[in-house]
């Protein structure tokens, strides 16, 4: 134990790993806020940078910008409603609503207090249960992520707008477009005609960044003469009262993040999904509609993908199996100084697990301290006229897709999905659901495919396994709940009560 | 010029200085030629044609900061994914061949050909160094009723349902498992995972019965004690390795041996003499760098060094086996013979 304490103390002895949590949790906002960067990219762009570091020097940036990326997002999906991460999709939802009202000071506000608070439960739980939790994830069957992935796939009911049709026409288009490439069973081209950069498939960042950024920018030149709301800036810190009325819902979303991120192959964007639809779900009296400006609707996804966080480095630490797209680069540095991440990490090298426990709590509190102080010349930005803010986002944008993969081609992907979605927005059909669609679409196609392997492609077997696995069945059971609560008749019997 | 001198005097004319200009040229373009002599003038980029985080990518990230303290420039690595790694190979067969586009190749373009994905594949590249193989390992859970690869390979033949993981045709996994298929004449169910580390994974799960990967993802799973290792996919023991090779149980194998998937830095052909042999110089000093030991041995990495002709008939040995294994079991669109591929010779 006392030897534990001293490695957790490391960080706080070396003044330089202090400094490097600190800046990297602030560039970490910056590169999470912008569409197309992301946290994967910066993390693989460090592990160079840092070759000839200490790998403790290397390990406190990354994780500095790993917590850092993930709250930036948040930051321009609340204030222009383009979401700078695949997490904060659902976080736009009800963030931009609010900025809309003067309140986007409130909602960044209480979306940093609520972020630090989850980071810290993800990181509570890694520390006390992470051997647990990763025996655990390992017994999620491919069944079991077909099921997580149908799951998400009900969010269309949530962020589908008005029309049911509209909104499943949309997530269908988008699963449609998820598999064009190679199919990841057989190797065969689908739907590529012939062309080497169609066999690649369509990146879901390139289609977001296209279906969210350039789209809304186009969208939003159509009321450039429109003045900008003026924001209050007077109640940054939400008060005691706030945060412990919306503890219950914090904890449950962001144990849920840490469960999700701790599952192999799902991270914080799947985790925020969720929680956006089991919150708009479960909360009877939010405090304005969903989709409205729900104080819940900003809570619940941005306290599940911080969770997440501690999430992903449960199954990493303890079996060298990443929970995510960032641990599984955190590992590869690791190999590349000379360490064996894998089940002997914790025996060879202990003093990585709690150097790692400390490193995100000094991050954490770097987040509250940031966040709260940005949040002023953040608010600000939504002040500046249309004309000049678009035009920036139009050129991230670019800058972005280029950067995920180098591609000149997924700049005219991203340019083309910006004014698709320009269109559907225009004729009423929320851009949201397509995105869902091109994210959960490979998820749903290959662990379905495999499930069907694993039953000899037998349809009895098949179906079988939906009530055998325990896992599986309380999530089949979880699903007909969900579709069965939309039900007239269950809202009669609940009304009734 | 033509405008001034219209008549057949001063056209001949003109050609004569149109012969000068061109001499001026030609020495221009030799005095240019002796310029890239001074290679490396510039910032080389490299292209790794897997994503960050896979075992492509650790082993160019590991060796090239140490190269290109060698070169005397940086070497600007991006990852550019997509098709199997077509992608990033067409891209650099297509920059010119001045050396400033490097390629950090794995076996992969050996089946672009039969797999009817593309037509550019190593045969438009050359081999600057291959620096690591990657042997395929058979491993099973640890509490898995087979305790030797015989176990395995008699429960398969009596006809029992034995699930594999497989990372698609023409991944290492699925490879092997069709040559161990071809070998005893039996068949595997084979389920597919997103790559090697997700079938441990479901290994690990218990979601599927055995697994043969490469040892850069399984040797620290094995050497743990998570998984067990029945046998080495070749025809001897790997250093430090407890598990057996293949050939200790059955001789069958030894014509398809050596086989395994490698990881090379590879420039396009005609790339000029000088830059290559500066690139080469550069990256065999890397990986004969203590630096680069350590981060082979921790990986399970079985270094190649392998230069020249010898890179190249390692790269043909891999093709040979690799399609017609894939031909043989159906999964491939065009039949190697259509490309002078040859069928494995027994050794």
């Amino acid at each position: 134990m006392a030897q534990n304490l001293q490695y957790f103390l490391i960080p706080f002895l070396q003044p330089e790993m202090m400094l490097l949590i600190w800046v990297g949790v602030f560039a970490g906002i910056w590169v999470g806020a912008i569409p197309g960067l992301s946290v994967t990219m910066a993390a693989s762009l460090l592990i160079s940078f840092t070759f000839s570091w200490d790998i403790n020097s290397a390990l406190a940036l990354i994780c500095g910008v790993f917590v850092g990326g993930v709250y930036g997002g948040a930051i321009t999906a609340i204030l222009i409603n383009i979401p700078g991460a695949p997490a904060a999709i659902a976080t736009a939802m009800d963030g931009y609503p609010l900025a809309q009202m003067g309140e986007a000071g409130k909602a960044i506000g209480l979306c940093t207090t609520v972020s630090v608070f989850a980071s810290f439960v993800g990181i509570v739980v890694l520390a006390v249960a992470a051997p647990v939790i990763a025996n655990f994830s390992l017994k999620f069957a491919p069944r079991d992520f077909f099921l997580l992935a149908v799951m998400g796939l009900l969010l269309i009911g949530s962020i589908g707008g008005g029309d049911p049709i509209k909104g499943i026409t949309a997530g269908a288009v988008g699963v449609l477009l998820s598999m064009v490439g190679m199919d990841p069973s057989t190797g065969e081209l689908r739907y590529t005609f012939g062309n080497l950069y169609l066999m690649a498939g369509i990146s879901f960042v390139t289609a977001m960044i296209g279906l969210f950024g350039v789209s809304e920018a186009l969208t939003q030149f159509r009321s450039s003469g429109m003045k900008s709301p003026k924001q209050n800036l007077d109640r940054i810190i939400p008060s005691w009262a706030t945060f412990l009325k919306y503890l219950p819902l914090s904890l449950r979303s962001a144990l849920l993040g840490v469960f999700i991120g701790a599952l192999p192959g799902t991270g914080g964007d799947v985790a925020a999904l969720l929680a956006y639809d089991q919150a708009k779900r479960s909360t009877k009296h939010p405090s304005r509609p969903f989709g409205k400006g729900a104080l819940e609707g900003i809570i619940a996804p941005e306290t599940a993908n911080k969770g997440a966080i501690g999430g992903a480095f449960i199954p990493m630490l303890t079996l060298g199996i990443p929970g995510d797209a960032v641990t599984a680069i955190i590992i590869g540095a690791l190999f590349i100084h000379g360490l064996k991440p894998g089940p002997m990490l914790m025996i060879e090298t202990p003093h990585l697990f709690w150097m790692i426990v400390s490193c995100l709590s000094i991050a954490s509190v770097a987040l509250m301290v940031l966040g709260l102080i940005s949040v002023k010349p953040f608010a600000k930005i939504i002040e500046i006229p249309k004309e000049i803010v678009m035009p920036v986002v139009i050129i991230l944008s670019v800058i972005g897709t280029y950067a995920i993969q180098n591609s000149v081609v997924d700049i005219f992907y991203m340019i083309g999905f910006g004014i698709i979605g320009y269109f559907l927005r225009l004729y009423g059909y929320a851009t949201g659901p397509m995105v869902l669609g091109l994210i959960l679409g490979p998820m749903l196609d290959a662990n379905y495919r495999r499930t069907m392997q694993g039953a000899e492609n037998q349809i009895l077997p098949f179906l079988q396994g939906f009530v055998t696995s325990p896992i599986s069945l309380f999530l089949t059971l979880s699903i007909v709940f969900l579709l069965f609560s939309q039900t007239a008749t269950y809202r009669r019997w609940r009304g009734l009560e | 010029m033509r405008k001034r001198h219209p008549n057949k005097y001063t056209n001949m004319k003109g050609m004569r200085r149109m012969k000068k200009l061109c001499v001026a040229l030609l020495l221009l373009s030799v005095m240019t030629g002796s310029a890239i002599a001074a290679y490396p003038e510039k910032n080389p980029q490299g292209y790794i044609m897997w994503g960050a985080g896979g075992a492509m990518d650790n082993v160019a990230r590991a060796i090239t900061p140490i190269a290109q303290q060698h070169l005397g420039k940086t070497i600007i690595l991006q990852n550019k994914t997509g098709a199997t790694g077509a992608i990033a190979t067409t891209f650099v067969a297509n920059q010119p061949a001045d050396g400033y586009s490097l390629l950090f190749g794995a076996e992969n373009p050996n089946l672009y050909k039969v797999a009817g994905l593309s037509q550019i594949d190593y045969d438009q590249l050359d081999p600057v160094l291959l620096m690591m193989a990657n042997v395929g390992v058979v491993v099973v859970a640890k509490d898995s009723p087979y305790k030797t690869y015989k176990d395995f390979i008699d429960a398969a033949m009596s006809g029992k349902t034995i699930s594999v993981g497989s990372t698609g045709p023409g991944g290492l996994a699925f490879v092997a498992t069709t040559m161990i298929e071809k070998i005893h004449g039996m068949k595997f169910n084979k389920i597919q995972f997103d790559g090697e580390g997700p079938c441990i994974t479901a290994l690990m799960g218990g979601h599927i019965d055995a697994v043969a990967v490469g040892l850069l993802a399984a040797a620290n799973f094995i050497k743990s004690g998570s998984v067990r290792g029945l046998a080495m996919i070749s025809t001897e023991r790997i250093p430090g390795m407890d598990v057996p090779a293949v050939t200790e149980a059955y001789k069958e194998y030894g014509p398809y041996l050596p086989w395994g998937a490698f990881f090379g830095v590879f420039v396009r052909k005609e790339t000029p003499k000088e830059a290559f042999d500066a690139l080469q110089a550069a990256y065999l000093k890397a990986y004969e760098d203590p630096k680069f030991d350590e981060f082979a041995k921790s990986m399970g990495g079985v270094k190649l060094g392998l230069t020249g002709d010898k890179a190249r008939a390692y790269i043909k040995q891999n093709q040979s086996v690799s399609a017609w294994l894939l031909y043989d079991a159906g999964g491939a669109k065009f039949s190697p013979a259509d490309f002078g591929i040859p069928r494995p010779q027994s050794k």
